[in-house]
């Protein structure tokens, strides 16, 4: 339940009410501001639920080279925050993400220790000794016909959500959900038994929607289905071999 | 019903063959292997009774085989899962979980409706197969 509102006393009330009727998990918007995560997230951890944090609002200021401030920047507060989950792009979804940026962002949720990697726009080493990680939530215009890339870009300390790749499904959200399981399963199968399944993706898909209709189902229809647009989010430094 | 826990029950049976490779892969990892069994599949139970300790020692896919097969000699009709445990600091959770055996049938489980104040419904469910009393649910 997204518990986002105008003031803070709105916002526990609508908290207290998604733990009242058995909500595991509320989210909140970016757009509440800093000092009402941290309170969110104390209210969270006092209470027993997960906090997931959307970005909602966050490009307004992430993505001009000029002024503002990098999503990597916002990541790192929110892993102090301690926020449980927060959107953290998907490269290969509907929303623009260059690979390696994306993996910067990534490391600074999840890593204890990130060295400098100024292509990844890691500009200095970073300890984080033992501060809890934040899982990275990937969301908007994933598809199971993508879990081979989704694998690789994003590991598995990771939350893929799949909204219209699941609720769009020709045979209801039930079908849908069971396609995407199947397929992540299959991948995660295949990488653990040495198979090279980033080149070998589309067959190993292939293969699991034989004992599994809604997958051959999904696959089908999201075929065709990409989003492959310059992102304007790009590390400032170019990668350049150093010997 | 089939009981969907862990990774793989989306999927077909594994293989004695697939399984031995999800178990090299977690010794590759330095994931110790342990296994578990129980009657009370409900998805909050976390407590399954372990099938002896867990193999710290043991780094032979074949021998980890040969405790899987036991356990399933020992419970054929309970569900018994293979967990890998990752130690490592900052992580020191189960890395992999996979159910290896299950019930001939597997009867799910039943809703439970309870009136409280305000004329509030709690819902809970309760697996069927873990009804019967504890000493004869095991089939040893």
């Amino acid at each position: 339940m997204n518990v986002t509102a105008g003031d803070m006393e709105a916002m526990y009330e609508r908290a207290e009410f998604a733990k009242e009727i058995g909500s595991v998990i509320i989210m909140i918007d970016l757009t509440i501001g800093y000092t009402a995560m941290q309170s969110m997230a104390k209210w969270s951890r006092k209470n027993g639920l997960i906090l997931h944090l959307h970005r909602a609002g966050h490009s307004t200021y992430t993505r001009q080279k000029t002024h503002g401030v990098s999503f990597r920047v916002i990541a790192k507060w929110c892993r102090l925050i301690g926020v449980d989950h927060i959107h953290a792009g998907t490269v290969v979804g509907k929303l623009e993400g260059d690979p390696r940026t994306t993996a910067g962002y990534y490391d600074t949720l999840r890593e204890n220790f990130i060295p400098t990697n100024p292509a990844n726009g890691i500009y200095f080493d970073q300890e984080w000794a033992s501060m809890p990680g934040v899982l990275p939530v990937a969301s908007g215009g994933i598809h199971a016909g993508q879990m081979h890339d989704l694998l690789n870009l994003l590991g598995e300390d990771v939350v893929l959500q799949f909204g219209g790749g699941t609720i769009g499904h020709p045979d209801g959200i039930a079908a849908g959900a069971t396609a995407n399981r199947v397929a992540l399963e299959a991948m995660i199968l295949a990488r653990n038994e040495g198979r090279d399944y980033v080149a070998q993706g589309p067959e190993i898909l292939k293969e699991a929607a034989k004992s599994c209709a809604p997958l051959a189902r999904a696959l089908d229809l999201w075929k065709d289905i990409s989003f492959n647009y310059e992102s304007t989010d790009t590390p400032d430094a170019v990668a350049t071999p150093s010997h | 019903m089939r009981v969907t826990q862990g990774t793989f029950s989306y999927l077909p049976d594994l293989t004695d063959a697939q399984i031995t490779k999800q178990i090299q892969f977690a010794l590759d990892n330095n994931w110790p292997i342990s296994i578990e069994y129980t009657n009370d599949p409900h998805p909050r139970n976390s407590y399954w009774e372990m099938f002896g300790l867990p193999m710290f020692d043991l780094k032979d896919a074949a021998a980890i085989l040969g405790e899987v097969a036991r356990a399933r000699r020992e419970y054929p009709d309970a569900y018994i899962k293979v967990n890998a445990y990752d130690a490592r600091y900052g992580r020191q959770t189960t890395a992999l979980s996979f159910i290896i055996n299950r019930p001939a049938t597997e009867p799910g489980f039943r809703l439970e409706r309870q009136n409280a104040n305000d004329r509030v419904q709690r819902y809970t469910i309760a697996a069927y197969s873990a009804d019967t009393a504890k000493e004869t649910r095991y089939s040893t």
